[in-house]
């Protein structure tokens, strides 16, 4: 048994049971928010293997919000498509929707433990809010009537006892945290493994996604490759039924498989193998995200099948999601109700990304015969009649709407009056700022931003910077006038290229209210300064709301 | 018909093949081929698309 907790000694605000790219983005964006916490990680520094590689655009605007986006983008490789072969002939060739106009791209290339580092270095922006303790696990978890106690081992077997107002459990598939509190994944396990080999090699193809079903180098098999990077090639390829996994992951039986595929496709340069890994399709996820005082986000909560690339990415998401509510409960501005609308918003989201990968798991690892017959018929049939290329598509992760703007939260909300419903994704558009900003996501991430769309309308003095707590960035709104032409100033942006208009379906007048996160809130076809009030009062508990006195036109 | 009606057909087709097992797989296909086949007038539409689906079956 290890030390207790001092008597007197101040608890853990927030403990963030692992560190890797979920647990150090949460620890990174709650230190943005004024909210101190630590993370601890069963390893001794940053993952071996580059793991998940492909970030998507939602989840470069989530490592923005954390401050890691730049070092990403000028490591990354970015892509925007990719094509499928059936045998040798090319049979899908697909882009994700972009606009030459994007802050990011649809999708960057680049390995996990880069992602780790550049997180873990936003982390400095704020300083001694976050710490990272490394070769440190999770031995032990009891939630108390008010906060959870930790039982931690380091290196040197050493154990203590911690003590948190507030756990996350960020540990992966192999979540300790689920295992202490007795919980288990519900759902689906497909029988289909595909062998995962990093691969140094220079090469000057395109950054795409590449697929080959039933190449001549490895028939019957589905081989998959992405570049990282440093010359990294992933390369991902099916098992054949019947192989045992163990095996398959040797490198005599993997090495020359690669080496086979890279001479039919002409890639002809020296290389060698990084990393060999294996996995097999999981649709699993947690009933509920929140159990008390201690939540689930990323792989320790849900497990997606790869295809689609919904994993990391919809762990970060967990971190957008989680990261405002979990600040403004600790700072003691909302009630601890906010954190269930996490679970039900995330759960939403896993039920989700689960029917989309599960749909993609059925092409690329087919379950029974059925869909293997299926699939046999469309590649010959996609050959000769591209009406039935889309079935090829493999769906990659996009954001996920939620249904309502709050679940349990009653609002006076919208009149309806505007494009977007509530707990739609607030769209991307390119502006003209008065600083160095381009794009409209980059005002969110912080705390609520209220868009005006309107070419004169007037803000309310005290809806143009509003804070509602001394302690934390969350509970703050920030309104921006969306003007269609004009100059701009610091609570001005020119939609120059009618992008935000346009998305948000916006006439002369309409007003949105975002969440941190950069969801819908509410939105009105005439500006309601009062009814905005009244929608945060719901959300921020009244004590924080004292300086909230939104008259319309006293303002600038 | 659009993407995701072809995706929801396939995924039933797929599901009512694995439902009746390997064995009745062909004659579900076969009875839903005479069904399609009904719907449409034009015989040489269909001729060919028979000859097409003989053809990539070989492949």
């Amino acid at each position: 048994m290890g030390e207790g907790p001092q008597a007197g000694a101040p608890r853990l605000p927030v403990l963030i049971v692992g560190g890797g790219p979920v647990g150090l983005s949460l620890g990174a964006l709650l230190a943005r928010y004024g909210i101190a916490s630590r993370v601890i990680e069963a390893d001794a520094a940053y993952c071996q293997g580059s793991r998940a590689i492909c970030i998507s655009r939602r989840s470069q605007e989530i490592l923005g919000w954390v401050g890691a986006d730049r070092p990403l983008n000028a490591k990354g490789l970015p892509w925007t498509g990719g094509r499928s072969y059936f045998r040798n002939q090319e049979v899908l060739h697909f882009t994700m929707p972009t606009e030459p106009t994007e802050r990011f791209a649809p999708m960057v290339n680049i390995q996990q433990y880069f992602v780790e580092e550049y997180v873990h270095r936003a982390q400095d922006r704020h300083p001694g809010l976050c710490t990272v303790t490394w070769s440190t696990r999770a031995v032990a978890t009891r939630p108390m009537a008010d906060s959870v106690e930790v039982d931690i081992e380091g290196a040197d077997g050493r154990r203590e006892t911690l003590s948190a107002q507030w756990v996350v459990a960020c540990d992966g598939a192999r979540s300790a945290v689920r295992d202490h509190l007795g919980l288990s994944l519900e759902g689906t396990q497909y029988d289909g493994r595909y062998v995962i080999v990093d691969i140094e090699q220079e090469s000057s193809r395109p950054v795409e996604r590449l697929a080959w079903f039933d190449p001549p180098s490895n028939p019957g098999s589905t081989v998959l490759m992405h570049r990282q990077p440093d010359n990294v090639w992933r390369v991902d390829y099916q098992i054949r039924d019947g192989e045992d996994p163990v095996e398959a992951v040797r490198p005599d039986q993997v090495l020359p498989r690669v080496q086979s595929h890279l001479d039919m496709i002409g890639e002809t340069a020296p290389w060698k193998p990084l990393w060999i890994s294996a996995y097999g399709a999981k649709c699993l996820s947690l009933r509920s995200y929140r159990h008390g005082r201690v939540l689930f986000a990323g792989d320790a909560a849900h497990l997606v099948p790869i295809f689609g690339v919904r994993g990391l990415n919809s762990g970060l998401d967990d971190v957008g999601n989680l990261a405002w509510k979990l600040a403004l409960v600790v700072d003691g501005a909302s009630s601890d109700d906010l954190l269930d609308t996490y679970s039900s918003e995330r759960v939403h989201a896993t039920r989700e990304n689960i029917a989309y990968a599960a749909k993609s798991t059925e092409f690329m690892a087919p379950p029974n015969f059925a869909f293997e017959l299926m699939r046999q018929a469309t590649l010959r049939l996609a050959c000769v009649d591209p009406r039935v290329q889309s079935l090829i598509n493999p769906r990659q992760s996009s954001q996920i709407s939620y249904p309502v703007a709050l679940p349990g939260v009653g609002f006076p909300g919208s009149d309806g009056g505007a494009a977007l419903r509530p707990g739609e994704p607030a769209p991307e558009a390119r502006v003209r700022t008065a600083d160095d900003r381009t794009h409209l996501t980059q005002y969110f991430g912080g705390g609520f931003t209220a868009l005006y769309f309107s070419d004169t309308g007037s803000i309310p003095v005290a809806a143009t910077q509003l804070t509602l707590s001394s302690r934390q960035t969350v509970a703050s709104l920030t309104t921006v006038r969306v003007a269609r032409n004009g100059g701009t100033d610091a609570a001005t942006v020119v939609d120059f290229m009618g992008e935000a208009w346009h998305r948000y379906g916006a006439r002369d007048g309409t007003l949105y209210l975002v969440r941190p996160d950069g969801y819908v809130l509410a939105c009105w076809s005439q500006p309601d300064w009062q009814a905005v009030a009244v929608v945060l009062g719901g959300i921020l508990k009244r004590q924080a709301l004292p300086n909230l006195r939104l008259q319309e036109g006293s303002g600038s | 018909m659009t993407d995701q009606d072809l995706d929801r057909c396939y995924t039933a087709l797929s599901d009512a093949l694995a439902a009746v097992g390997e064995e009745k797989a062909s004659l579900l296909l076969a009875t839903l081929s005479l069904s399609l086949i009904v719907k449409e007038s034009d015989a040489k539409i269909v001729l060919d698309l028979i000859a097409q689906a003989g053809e990539l079956a070989r492949t």
